[in-house]
């Protein structure tokens, strides 16, 4: 899924590891975000979300519409 | 920050700690049966008691492996789930055709608890080609 995470996460200048402790995941599992190797779970992007103060919809691009 | 995170290094250390302790269990009994220490069984019910101990190290592999899966994130959970479904299944597809070639062409008998050691087999074969979730 296409997604802003790397442009946010670079942004505040914080690394991949950084991330995912923030977020309570691996730093595989933010690679893999980054990277569109897996679509997150709605916990997980509302998770991202809140981090990020963003709708969802910002952070993810809707692939269906 | 929202919460801490699962550290997925202590997860894999705690894996490879009960990887290393089910399968010395495995090995060491193995090993035993080999240089003959269990020759003089005679009882049936003792002989079949050996057959469960042998194989109950693996029972406790597939508990590190489901262990891991439940204290990893869901990315690094669902590829392992992909490995191991790709890994079973390639597995019991050559012990099916290995099986029915020896009911149907002579092929030399295997042992059915081959399995287990070609099941990991397949799984260091996929594992790498296994990077993404879907």
């Amino acid at each position: 899924m296409k997604n802003r995470l790397k442009l946010l996460r670079v942004e505040r200048g914080w690394t991949q590891e950084q991330l995912g402790q923030a977020l309570g995941v691996s730093r595989q599992a933010v690679n893999a975000l980054e990277t569109e190797k897996h679509d997150p779970s709605l916990d997980l992007a509302y998770r991202i979300a809140v981090l990020f103060a963003r709708p969802v919809e910002e952070i993810f691009e809707n692939p269906h519409g | 920050m929202l919460k801490s995170a699962p550290s997925a290094t202590e997860a894999g250390k705690r894996y490879v700690i009960r990887t290393m302790a089910f399968m010395s269990g495995y090995v060491a009994i193995n090993v035993a049966a080999i240089f003959g220490a269990f020759d003089d069984i005679a009882s049936p019910v003792a002989a079949w008691g050996l057959a469960l101990t042998v194989s109950a190290p693996v029972i406790g592999q597939i508990w590190a492996t489901l262990a891991l899966m439940r204290e990893s994130d869901e990315f690094v959970r669902a590829v392992i789930a992909k490995q191991f479904i790709l890994s079973a299944g390639l597995a019991m597809a050559i012990a099916s055709v290995w099986g029915f070639g020896e009911s149907y062409a002579d092929a030399p008998h295997i042992p059915a608890w081959m399995i287990y050691p070609l099941f990991w087999a397949c799984f260091g074969l996929v594992s790498p080609f296994v990077r993404n979730s879907r």
